[in-house]
């Protein structure tokens, strides 16, 4: 096991760098960062002259890539615009933990990065908790109970939400119990934001605040999730073990939880073990409505400005926890399955 | 089949959702500030650095007048005062010399930086020499790189000599930078590229000081008690970070915001039965077309006449009312609603037929019968392109139908504003010449009328992939105006040379007003005494106050 874990690792090494190699060079493609320094006009072409050679934005693409992952710091480069390079570079490159300063923010990228990834985390894992939580019930009775009189209300109000555009949703939640409940007097939720920094970033506060985006989260991906594991453990209830277990007289509680629901998760856990990077990329939309300082809103800032450091960086983080993700995934499928083996 | 432990069932889960909401609902009481007094502004754009040298993002800015004022600063009518020197700088009372050349500063001596420690005249010096070097990667060097060389032969006299005499000079110094703080860390690091106070500036000069910058949420300024004007009737300016258009309006309207600004055209309805009042404010942007006359342009765009029709056969009033709920209207010129328009020019009418007559008279007409005016087999087809910004979009659909009932057919385009924007070098569709018609909103260096984009010298190319003419406009005689104006350092010769110059781009439509396109800001309800200017809208924010 731990042979084939760190083979795993050797392998999903290469495979980063040819993912931020190709990803670095779509992003010289996704618009020019200098055409949005000039504000809300456009910028000078002396600034931007003198910002393209500051910032290393003439080099050929290749070369910005290799002082992206190795660093400037062994090269002169012209600063002032003699013709003439005189000063070593700074950059120390992202294979000495370097990624570079955000050409918006003006600050390391990693610290622009790490200063959301909490936030994201606590939306997205407490929504994917919510999710998997609710829809195991929800699968797990429907499929007990099918169609029963709550396997079908649920099933609807699933499917309801499922095709609900997520902006929609989102804000008209925000209308009902946010504006509207306020307007009426009724205790309410908070429109915008992480928490009030009158009162501070107190659990519950970040609870109150997290309630709406949470539910759009959940209400969207509910379906998806509770379907699958409905049918999954239909298949699961009908095999022939499961007969054997009945037939032996086991407990019900037990048969369903331990025998069917265990059996049936090895599919579960695959998607959700696929998902789970993803999360650290934040929800775009749900974030941007409700104001939640996270990974989702960063990315699509700085995309927008062409901001190469910090996109790469939350790309490259994205990249690696698919490849650790992965191997946890193959992990929990051999005590899932004890008849899988790694050798 | 509605068995007792199916009741059960669902009865706990009503149970727990609606103990979720209500143990999640705060009550007004419990969320509203305890007896101290705080504005809410709501930004859909968070402020990318606070420092003065590392942005020109307009949220950023702005933010300026609360924590670190300019050197001079405009009011509600966009009028010049002097902020940090005893008086403005003329030629009148010597602070402007008589060939133009040099501008004598004379710095207030009772200014504290919010740490304590005295304005002088080294943190302008620091200032200029922290722009200029080229260890720090400035958003621009303007109009730094015009000065020849800046004096201060005393701690509160600052002496700026221009190798010529430079008109906009009133651009200079917009916020300063304490040197006691930030030369330090300039020679430890070589650059203030990644200075902390960039993030969280310990020192600045204004009514309040910064306080806090949780990234994504909001940003935090209190009351300055150093300050040395009136004292602040608010305790806090809290700035909350809202990206979603929707999510502003909702917030204003719940109360949750006391400001807002750039509200679109369609929520001003909605807010204002929520009793949010929505003030527009003249920053001189106004909405236009760039018509190009370069080499890929289409031939036809040479031709004043074809220029003048596009123009005639738009209802621009129409647009203004219907798109943009007649909050505003079209303009005549650039420089609208300044002394240096040209008070006769009026807007071209919408007058169709005079249209047709003038791409009748160039010789455009439709001889093949397929709807298109033609030309010696060119058919008179415009690639009309702009951003992805919804109203630009409807607009484009307007006008096309309007310039086909003329005979001109048009492409439309779009693109996102990044790659709409990009240089010639970086292959940009509007720099390099791809598109006939080009509309967005722009503005001249305002409030000083300087601008750019019509010189010789900005044309893109090879050679210059920076240029900023991007309808490949050289006229000659309007070139050397414009050379004139930025040397005239008297303001009544100024405002002449440029009543010449908006006549000349009126008449040969070189840019074509859509509407004038002003700030839209929402004032919440509880939110008193708040004036608003085009350039430094916060400028008054001392005197805001709670109702």
């Amino acid at each position: 096991m731990t042979r084939y874990i760190i083979r795993r690792i050797l392998q999903g090494i290469p495979l980063v760098f040819l993912v931020s190699l190709v990803l670095f060079i779509m992003m010289q493609n996704m618009g020019d960062p200098l055409a949005t320094m000039g504000g809300r006009s456009v910028t000078r072409k002396e600034d931007r002259a003198r910002l393209s050679r500051q910032l290393g934005l003439d080099q050929p693409v290749l070369v910005q890539y290799f002082y992206w992952l190795v660093g400037n710091d062994f090269v002169k480069i012209d600063i002032d615009g003699d013709g003439t390079p005189e000063t070593y570079g700074t950059r120390k490159g992202v294979l000495r933990g370097d990624f570079g300063t955000s050409l918006v923010a003006r600050e390391p990228a990693m610290e622009v990065i790490l200063s959301r990834l909490p936030n994201t985390l606590i939306l997205m894992l407490t929504s994917e908790f919510v999710v998997i939580f609710g829809a195991l019930l929800i699968g797990v009775y429907s499929a007990l109970k099918q169609y029963s009189l709550l396997d079908n209300i649920v099933t609807t109000f699933s499917f309801v939400g499922y095709s609900m555009p997520i902006f929609f949703l989102a804000l008209s939640l925000m209308y009902i119990f946010a504006v509207n409940f306020k307007r009426w007097g009724l205790p309410y939720l908070p429109t915008v934001g992480m928490y009030d920094p009158q009162v501070g970033d107190t659990p519950a506060q970040v609870l109150i605040h997290m309630v709406l985006p949470v539910v759009t989260i959940a209400v969207n991906s509910f379906s998806a999730y509770s379907r699958y594991i409905r049918s999954t453990m239909l298949e699961a209830l009908g095999q022939d073990y499961i007969r054997t277990a009945r037939a032996k007289g086991l407990p019900k509680r037990e048969i369903v939880f331990i025998h069917a629901l265990k059996n049936a998760s090895l599919p579960i856990v695959t998607i959700v073990g696929l998902d789970l990077p993803f999360l650290l990329g934040g929800a775009l939309v749900t974030e941007r409505i409700f104001a939640w300082p996270g990974m989702g809103r960063l990315f699509i800032d700085h995309v927008s400005r062409g901001d190469t450091p910090v996109v790469m960086g939350i790309m490259v983080l994205i990249a690696i926890s698919v490849v650790v993700f992965q191997i946890l995934t193959d992990i929990v499928y051999a005590w899932l399955d004890p008849r899988i083996r790694y050798s | 089949m509605l068995n007792k432990s199916f009741i059960l069932k669902v009865l706990v889960l009503v149970m727990i959702a609606s103990l979720g909401l209500s143990a999640c609902g705060g009550s007004p009481a419990a969320t509203a500030p305890a007896a101290s007094k705080v504005a809410t502004l709501i930004f859909t754009q968070e402020p990318d650095t606070m420092s003065p040298l590392y942005t020109n993002m307009y949220f950023s800015q702005i933010l300026h007048q609360t924590w670190n004022v300019w050197t001079w600063q405009y009011d509600e009518k966009n009028q010049v005062y002097p902020v940090l020197v005893k008086e403005m700088p003329s030629m009148e009372n010597g602070g402007i010399s008589a060939d133009g050349k040099t501008i004598t500063l004379h710095l207030r001596e009772d200014v504290l930086w919010s740490d304590g420690e005295k304005l002088t005249s080294a943190d302008y010096k620091f200032t200029y020499d922290m722009y200029m070097n080229p260890k720090n990667t400035v958003s621009t060097t303007y109009p730094y790189d015009q000065i020849a060389s800046l004096e201060t032969p005393d701690d509160f006299t600052v002496v700026i000599n221009f190798a010529e005499p430079f008109a906009p000079w009133l651009s200079l110094f917009h916020g300063i930078l304490p040197e006691h703080v930030l030369q330090p860390v300039f020679e430890k690091d070589g650059t203030l590229d990644t200075a902390a106070w960039n993030k969280a500036p310990s020192a600045g000069i204004g009514p309040f000081k910064f306080d806090k910058w949780e990234s994504g949420s909001y940003l935090r300024f209190v009351r300055n008690d150093k300050w040395f004007g009136e004292k602040a009737k608010l305790d806090q300016i809290f700035v909350r970070i809202v990206p979603d258009d929707a999510s502003q309006v909702a917030a204003l309207k719940a109360g949750d915001g006391d400001l807002g600004i750039f509200i679109s055209y369609p929520d001003i309805p909605a807010l204002e039965e929520a009793g949010v009042s929505v003030v527009t404010v003249q920053s001189g942007y106004s909405e236009g077309w760039f018509i190009s006359m370069g080499p890929k342009a289409h031939p036809a765009l040479q031709d004043v006449r074809v220029r003048q029709a596009l123009v005639y056969s738009v209802d621009r009033e129409k647009i203004a009312k219907d798109l943009l709920l007649g909050k505003t209207k079209p303009g005549a010129s650039l420089w609208d609603n300044s002394p240096y328009v040209d008070p006769s020019l009026q807007p071209y009418p919408y007058d169709p037929e005079k249209a047709k007559s003038l791409l009748d008279e160039a010789g455009w007409k439709d001889t093949n019968g397929d709807g298109s005016r033609d030309k010696d087999g060119v058919e008179l087809v415009l690639r009309y392109g702009t951003t992805t910004k919804e109203v630009r979009q409807s607009t484009q659909a307007v006008v096309q139908q309007m310039w086909a009932s003329v005979g001109v057919k048009t492409d439309l385009t779009n693109y996102d504003s990044d790659i709409f924007f990009a240089s010639y070098g970086d292959k940009g569709p509007a720099y390099t010449g791809e598109l006939d018609v080009m509309e967005w909103s722009d503005v001249y260096q305002f409030p000083d009328p300087n601008f750019t984009y019509f010189l010789c010298s900005e044309i893109p190319s090879d050679e210059s992939p920076q240029g900023v003419n991007a309808q490949y406009l050289c006229d000659e005689e309007l070139d050397g105006l414009f050379q004139q104006q930025a040397t005239q350092v008297d303001t009544n010769a100024r405002i002449e040379t440029f009543h010449k110059i908006t006549k000349i781009v009126f008449d040969q439509v070189y840019w074509a007003s859509l509407w004038q396109d002003p700030d839209i800001w929402a004032v919440g309800k509880r939110l008193a005494d708040v004036k608003l200017s085009g350039v430094t809208p916060f400028y008054n924010a001392e005197a805001w106050d709670l109702k």
